[in-house]
């Protein structure tokens, strides 16, 4: 009632209205009464008024001109109080918005919180499940459920999927390594992903253009139809509408683009962007003819896990309920599945987890840095409050006259104090603003140095209200922080004594209260230097790591050299035709201009993984062909390099010579290993000598320094080189390692690596 | 003598349940059923209609006066004449308690 007419006297009609009739009112008593017998009518007025009116709110109004003007007064002091807290909150808000955008924000599509994401647990790495797809990483080891897997074998696809009245969708989708998508003459390795048919349909997304894949899609012998994602058709077409229709070639094989996907989509995982989506069962027409009896094989195998599994559930349907309906039948499916006891002793249990935010890898791994991240930022926070409260302390000694006056002229203590408070919140809700404007440019430049130059960068930390919510949060918070114990300080104290002494001798050092906040300012100083010492050490082993990992010797010349890795076969190219293919790439490099020398490995250093092998020195039995007596290295690299690899990373020979083309089959075994090798086999003089790499035993014909193998952090380890050319089979893959005079000049690059045509099979 | 801080609200309402009154009415009112003991501020009173008025204890409208003159009467509602109940019951309390710790005269004073 009395809320309804106050808020109809903000409207200005209303209110003219009210003031007109108050005023003839007035007037008609005025003209009862005797003379000045009403009293001064205008204050009369002026108190009626002030019914209509909320007292808090006009007092708000006063605080914060009063505020404002004390703000303008004290430059020095605003400016710095405000430059702080905006560093503060600045950074805070930069790092919430990357906590935001990789802890908490929900996948892009419709109604994410009906999403259900398929998981198993097991105690231990289950033996019913023959063999994991590695390419996904879903599969990890949690503190509390023991191993937690995220793929499922094709047939439980169909189990689940027969649960309409749990599930009104069930879908899944398989993460591809990378695809050779060819448009217009142009190939490139892409990421891709297989998806089921009720992939898109269970999502909830609608194509920017053309239609996406549908479960038709997915029926063998049908047409091959991909969907791109918004970037690559931008990239490729300039335009999502004239993408569609188009052909394009993938892994060699024509497809037709159907649709693409809309700009916001990125799958099911944060921080990994498919470029290209095909339908599941595409991967039998993308695998090599080698392998396709196994790609066959896996969609009947219920011991294979590779499929990610998703589902919608239906309305009214609780998480709790699906688990309980689906769980018993993935126990029957996995029961049945196990051939064995010790399959039997540990079967994976079905998890049916929550989908909103998608599957969780990203977040795994990211979390704790995040955290550590979001604590540092809070303490930069704590300490700027520290800093500010200290400076209000001083400065509430200056204003102590100013306060003293207050009071004494009947203000009330919760008045003052509130004056305080608002001086305090209007200048954190500034600093808060300006913070905004800092992390704005903060998280453009966290995103660059994440991205470290890769394009698909796809982690869209931004400031939308989330994250505007939590900073306007954190502003007041810290408004109460730092304002809240210099108030309650600034106007306790009496008043006669105050305002005598200042008067007087304008000396303040003797009273007990100023003792008080002196000590008060001491433990705040003390605070500060505890933090800033805390944060500085933080920092300083930081850098410590950065500048460590950029000392660290990787054995080889890094500047200067470009690698880039190449997969023939997905390219049609004929297993006895790779090996020819590899040397003539590798001599038309060299002739390309502005390149000094050209090398090729199976694998590239110092990141591409490979393999460990047992390596036994020479000794009597070798020759007689029972190489086990000798000297032993365990968990040696093996690495397959070509001609000039050496020469080309810059790696020193300090004994012997490289491999050169002569070293190829039909010649005897040669092998290159490196110092620590050499070391643990207790070897003199190596060269001449034989090794054995199991049964097979090579001709020493060099030594090298050491170098890191499979990661910068190793360190490192005993080497065996081998030339792939006497490999039995040629090598699938093969990085090229192109030294330059300056900067390498890729497309030129690109160009003298075209294959002229008569080589593929 | 003013009325004490908060009593001024009873007393207007008291004071309307004979019939409705304007400002100058009520002001006149409450001095002479007070016997010219209570001295009513008009600068206290007005505001305190208006507060009364937005609580919807009492409405008004503008008529005219016995003079033939146009002034705004104040009449009691049903919830004012609720809240007067309230009021009188504490008051009654209130007054009671007071001459029980003050007692039947000034004994001890001068």
């Amino acid at each position: 009632m009395s809320l309804l007419k106050k808020l109809a006297y903000l409207l200005p009609a209303r209110r003219r209205a009210e003031e007109r009739d108050m005023q003839e009112e007035l007037r008609s008593l005025k003209e009862m009464a005797e003379p000045g017998e009403l009293g001064n009518l205008t204050l009369v007025a002026e108190d009626a008024r002030a019914v209509y009116t909320w007292m808090w709110f006009e007092r708000l109004g006063q605080d914060l001109r009063y505020a404002l003007r004390s703000m303008v007064h004290n430059k020095t002091f605003t400016a710095l109080a405000m430059l702080s807290l905006a560093l503060g909150i600045g950074a805070n808000t930069a790092i919430y918005s990357f906590m935001e955008s990789i802890l908490l924000r929900a996948l892009p599509v419709p109604d994410p919180k009906s999403l259900v994401v398929m998981k198993w647990r097991a105690k231990n790495f289950p033996s019913v499940a023959m063999s994991i797809s590695p390419s996904t990483g879903g599969t990890h080891t949690d503190p509390s459920e023991g191993w937690v897997g995220t793929e499922f074998p094709y047939p439980t696809l169909k189990l689940f999927q027969s649960n309409k009245d749990v599930l009104s969708s069930t879908f899944c989708y398989f993460v591809t390594e990378s695809l050779s998508v060819t448009v217009r003459e142009n190939t490139d390795a892409v990421t891709g992903q297989y998806v089921s048919g009720d992939y898109f349909r269970g999502m909830g997304v609608r194509s920017s253009a053309g239609r996406l894949i549908l479960a038709a899609d997915e029926k063998v012998g049908m047409e091959a139809v991909a969907v791109l994602s918004y970037r690559f058709s931008i990239q490729r077409f300039g335009d999502a509408s004239r993408a569609v229709n188009q052909s394009i070639r993938i892994n060699d094989k024509a497809f037709t683009v159907i649709g693409v996907a809309p700009p916001e989509f990125f799958g099911a995982e944060p921080g990994y962007l498919p470029d290209i989506y095909v339908p599941l069962h595409a991967n039998l027409l993308l695998s090599p003819a080698t392998a396709l009896a196994g790609v066959a094989q896996r969609y009947q195998d219920q011991n294979f896990y590779w499929i990610e599994v998703m589902g919608r559930l239906n309305p009214g349907v609780s998480l709790a309920q699906a688990q309980a309906v689906l769980a018993p039948q993935f126990h029957r499916f996995v029961e049945e599945s196990a051939s064995n006891e010790r399959e039997r002793s540990d079967l994976p249990e079905l998890m049916v987890t929550e989908g909103a935010t998608g599957l969780d890898s990203l977040r795994r791994h990211y979390s704790a840095p995040v955290f550590v991240l979001m604590g540092m930022a809070g303490l930069i926070l704590l300490v700027a409050c520290a800093n500010i409260a200290n400076l209000l302390l001083a400065r509430a000694a200056a204003r102590r006259r100013e306060i003293a006056v207050r009071l004494s002229m009947g203000a009330s203590r919760l008045r003052v104090m509130r004056q305080l408070m608002t001086e305090s919140m209007l200048l954190a809700l500034l600093g808060g603003a300006l913070g905004v404007a800092i992390a704005a440019w903060g998280i453009r430049a966290l995103t660059l140095l994440l991205a470290n130059g890769r394009d698909n960068f796809t982690l869209h930390a931004e400031l939308n209200w989330t994250v505007l919510n939590f900073t306007i949060a954190l502003s007041v918070l810290t408004g109460l922080l730092f304002g809240l114990v210099p108030a309650i300080h600034a106007t306790g104290f009496d008043v006669m004594p105050a305002l005598k002494q200042m008067r007087t001798t304008m000396l303040a050092g003797k009273s007990r209260r100023t003792r008080n906040s002196l000590t008060l300012a001491r433990s705040l100083v003390v605070t500060q230097i505890a933090f800033s010492f805390l944060l500085l050490v933080a920092a300083g082993l930081f850098l410590r790591t950065l500048s460590n990992l950029h000392a660290i010797n990787l054995g080889f010349n890094r500047e200067g050299v470009l690698l880039f890795t190449i997969k023939p076969q997905t390219m049609g190219y004929s297993e006895p035709a790779l090996n020819r293919l590899y040397t003539d790439l590798q001599e038309r490099l060299n002739k390309a201009p502005g390149v000094r020398s050209v090398s090729l490995s199976v694998r590239p250093l110092p990141t591409g993984g490979g393999s460990l092998v047992p390596v036994v020195a020479p000794g009597a039995q070798l020759l007689s062909g029972l190489p086990s007596a000798g000297p032993q290295a365990k968990q040696v690299g093996l690495l397959g390099v070509g001609p000039a690899f050496f020469e080309t990373m810059q790696i020193p020979l300090s004994a012997g010579r490289e491999f050169n083309e002569h070293d190829a089959t039909g010649s005897p075994l040669v092998a290159i290993v490196n110092e620590r090798l050499v070391k643990i086999l207790g070897m003199d003089a190596p060269v001449g000598h034989m090794v054995a790499i199991g049964k097979t035993s090579y001709l020493i014909v060099g030594v090298v320094r050491d170098a890191v193998f499979m990661a910068i952090r190793d360190d490192p380890r005993p080497m065996i080189y081998v030339t792939y050319l006497q490999n039995i089979r040629p090598p699938a893959q093969m990085t090229y390692e192109v030294r330059t005079l300056g900067n390498p000049l890729v497309p030129r690059l690109r160009s003298s690596a075209l294959d002229p045509g008569n080589i593929k099979s | 003598m003013e009325p004490l801080y908060g009593l001024l609200d009873m007393l207007v309402l008291r004071t309307l349940v004979f019939g409705p009154l304007h400002g100058y009415g009520i002001a006149k009112s409450i001095h002479s059923s007070s016997k010219e003991s209570l001295d009513i501020e008009f600068g206290s009173l007005y505001p305190a209609l208006k507060r009364l008025e937005i609580k919807g204890w009492i409405v008004s409208k503008w008529e005219t006066s016995e003079h033939n003159r146009s002034a705004k009467y104040y009449r009691l509602t049903s919830a004012g004449k609720k809240q007067l109940r309230k009021e009188h019951s504490q008051w009654v309390e209130f007054a009671s308690a007071i001459s029980r710790v003050m007692g039947p005269g000034p004994e001890g004073a001068e």
